[in-house]
């Protein structure tokens, strides 16, 4: 629980302070344009922070349910439809 | 063909199955809005921007600016000024790119294209032709030369 | 029980046969053939590609040649046969039938694969496999264009006639005990990918035609000269091939659907989400074509439509993930190379689903178009996903086939050089592209990171090479002198080894 809500506060600053940023910033004046090479990096950083969280969860996960139940593993045991005959 | 009994036909309790995909399209709502953010700010063309005609062709790229000046293979662009492309193509389809600009945009003949930056950094920079074009498309390079002001 | 191997038969009467276990056998056999043709072609690339200069290849034009012919062999000649393969030898057991709906249809469609394929390697055109005009109109050097627009009609006509003997096999043909809901996923798996090729094939089929006579000049469609519109063949060619990546990864997921929860030794955790999930895709994978397209000079807003429907395919491809790892979740899993491939596959199906999302966004195009970490990226769905899928369901299904075991240390060695490959590889692709590195190029400028990054490449690719080399031998060899499999368990598991209702060849 505390993950979700903590995540969603990163992702809310994560799409909040860039907006704050352009609307505070100055506008099309001589020599102050957009540096577009700032914008589409920068979106491309935050969206890699994302895809790369959930990768370490994702990638995290895979490992542990390879490890855990993996039949070598101290802890196994056989499923309950292996008990049960109906495997 | 009936449904036998509501929602468990796995036989398992499927909250756990929702709450996951609740959290993927949540995170893909961010991804689709800030993209979609930060296109509209960065194709907001400035009104003052300096027109330059960008073409294509087998395998060269070449450059008029807006007072007629004409350029073959080199851009030479000042510092702090928006520019403009108008970019296209005599034959086939390329595709214009400064990549240490992030300006990319096909050149597709029959058709005008539009893209436009503001270079703050003076220096020489590669220009590459990023759609395949041919014979030497590996090597339809130019380059940019972005001069302070006033030289 | 089906056993091609041991029991030796006239090649001609499995040539002219038409049943479905037969003409799975030669799609496997003509599959794998172009799987090893194909990569050896992406050998030569990296060799040429390990550092700027001339290595191996002497001129541009020969290279430009290879990796087109590369693309289109694996694309059409490997992944869609193997898994017309494995479809032709249990589908129809599957539903409960004797064969395929329409046995002479089918050895039809699978005897049109060979002609193509020649037509192709004979030709090997230049112009990529997207075959884009203007280039491939005004530019590309015949015969070979030619040759490779009529090898790809013939091969979409197979495709098409394969596909309407599947959906009629499952639609018609299924046992009336057998309720589609009850059908075992990875028949869901062919139901799908053969629907999406009925409703997106005949768009290239219509799409080639009209290259090909704007070749001979008699029209104009895609010639601006003459009044036409080069991006209309990019709509219509993206319209096709996008859900044509969905028909390729989708009979690789129905793969995993066997070789999870069999090695988990417990059911798929939810067979209603699959069922769910497969159906989404079909077709939601219909509405994000142009993402292909956005450096084309779309507005804004088509942009942004085509944004959503990309995303919009996600979460079905997330369902599956979940499922899988759910599935292992609480299971006592043998790790034998049939699972190793399967949870590899799984993970890098991962990777590139979220390099896909990266993808969808549309300014990061500006970045990311026609280079590198394109390249990267499907290649870690088709090398990563539907190969590692493919290879680990050919290993479980060796005994079925040969009535014999493959090597299991050759297998798992196989699984270890792949993977390492794939990550050295297609990972370090990502960060070649966003260094900007084109691709389709023969040679690159000497800047020192594309350097050091393209020696990596080159040096997973070998990598992977050697193991494909020791996946030829494995096949090879335990064909003929494999130590016969226990028909009922070949791998130990507990369960059955395949459907209860067999089929039954009858020249055996």
């Amino acid at each position: 629980m505390k993950v979700i809500i903590g995540s969603g506060v990163v992702l809310a600053l994560l799409a909040i302070l860039p907006s704050i940023q352009y609307v505070l910033a100055a506008g099309d004046s001589t020599g102050e344009y957009l540096d577009r090479r700032v914008e589409i990096w920068g979106l491309f950083y935050r969206l890699m922070i994302v895809a790369f969280t959930v990768g370490t969860v994702v990638s995290g996960l895979i490992v542990w349910l390879v490890l855990r139940f993996r039949e070598s593993n101290p802890k196994a045991k056989p499923t309950s439809y292996e008990e049960s005959g109906s495997w | 063909m009936r449904n036998q009994g509501r929602g468990k036909m796995s036989g398992h309790s499927t909250w756990p199955e929702w709450v996951y995909v609740g959290v993927v399209v949540a995170l893909l709502c961010y991804v689709g809005a800030e993209a979609w953010n930060i296109e509209r700010i960065i194709e907001h063309v400035p009104e003052d921007a300096e027109l330059i005609k960008v073409e294509g062709q087998q395998w060269l790229w070449t450059f008029e600016h807006e007072d007629g000046t004409k350029e073959i293979g080199e851009l030479h662009l000042e510092k702090g000024k928006a520019y403009r492309f108008e970019v296209t193509s005599k034959d086939v389809i390329h595709s214009f790119n400064i990549h240490d600009y992030t300006v990319l945009m096909d050149a597709v003949p029959g058709r005008i294209n539009h893209v436009w930056f503001s270079p703050n950094v003076a220096g020489e920079f590669d220009i590459q032709c990023r759609e395949y074009c041919g014979l030497i498309h590996y090597n339809m390079r130019g380059t940019l030369i972005v001069e302070d002001k006033g030289a | 029980m089906v056993l091609e191997l041991q029991k030796p038969r006239p090649i001609w009467q499995i040539m002219f046969s038409t049943h479905h276990t037969d003409v799975g056998l030669l799609y496997l056999i003509t599959s794998l053939a172009f799987m090893f043709m194909g990569g050896a072609l992406a050998l030569l690339l990296r060799v040429e590609l390990f550092s700027p200069g001339v290595q191996l290849i002497a001129d541009s034009m020969t290279y430009n040649r290879i990796f087109t012919v590369h693309g289109t062999t694996l694309i059409f000649l490997f992944i869609l046969p193997s898994a017309s393969a494995f479809g032709n030898y249990l589908v129809p057991i599957m539903v409960r039938y004797k064969d395929m709906a329409y046995p002479k249809l089918n050895a039809i469609a699978f005897w049109m694969i060979p002609p193509a394929g020649a037509l192709i390697w004979l030709g090997f055109a230049d112009f990529t496999w997207y075959a884009y005009p203007t280039y491939s109109v005004i530019s590309a050097p015949g015969p070979a264009a030619d040759m490779w627009i009529f090898g790809l009609k013939i091969l979409g006509v197979s495709s098409i006639l394969g596909s309407i003997n599947f959906v009629v096999t499952i639609m018609k043909c299924k046992h009336p005990d057998l309720p589609l809901s009850k059908m075992p996923l990875l028949a869901w798996a062919y139901l799908s990918s053969s629907l999406i090729t009925l409703v997106a094939v005949p768009t290239f089929a219509a799409a080639l035609l009209m290259l090909l006579t704007d070749r001979l000049g008699a029209s104009g469609f895609f010639n601006p000269v003459m009044g036409g519109d080069p991006i209309a063949y990019q709509h219509l060619f993206w319209f096709t091939f996008h859900p044509e990546v969905y028909i390729l990864v989708i009979p690789a997921i129905g793969f995993m659907y066997e070789i999870f929860p069999r090695f988990s030794r417990k059911p798929i955790f939810s067979h209603s989400s699959g069922v769910a999930a497969f159906t989404l895709l079909t077709i939601v994978g219909f509405a994000s074509w142009a993402h292909h397209m956005y450096a084309t000079g779309m507005s804004f807003t088509e942009k942004t439509v085509f944004m959503v429907g990309t995303l919009a395919a996600v979460p079905a491809s997330a369902m599956h993930t979940f499922n899988f790892l759910a599935t292992m979740w609480g299971g006592r899993i043998k790790f034998a190379t049939p699972i190793m491939w399967a949870v590899g596959g799984i993970a890098l199906f991962f990777s590139a689903g979220a390099g896909g999302v990266v993808n969808s966004a549309m300014p990061l195009d500006f970045i990311t178009h026609d280079s590198y970490w394109v390249v990267g990226h499907f290649h870690l769905f088709v090398m990563g996903t539907i190969l590692f899928g493919t290879v680990g369901f050919i290993y479980y299904m060796f005994p079925y086939v040969t009535g014999r075991m493959y090597n299991e240390t050759m297998g798992k060695i196989h699984f270890i050089l792949s993977f390492v490959g794939t990550v050295l590889v297609f990972f370090t692709q990502h960060i070649l592209g966003l260094f900007g590195m084109p691709r389709r190029i023969y040679d690159y400028p000497a800047i020192p990171e594309w350097v050091q990054m393209n020696i990596i490449i080159s040096i997973g690719a070998f990598i992977i090479g050697i193991g494909m080399a020791i996946f030829l031998g494995n096949l090879i060899w335990s064909s003929a002198k494999g130590k016969p499999a226990d028909m009922d368990d070949p791998f130990g598991l507990g369960g059955k080894y395949y459907f209860p209702y067999q089929a039954k060849n009858p020249s055996h």
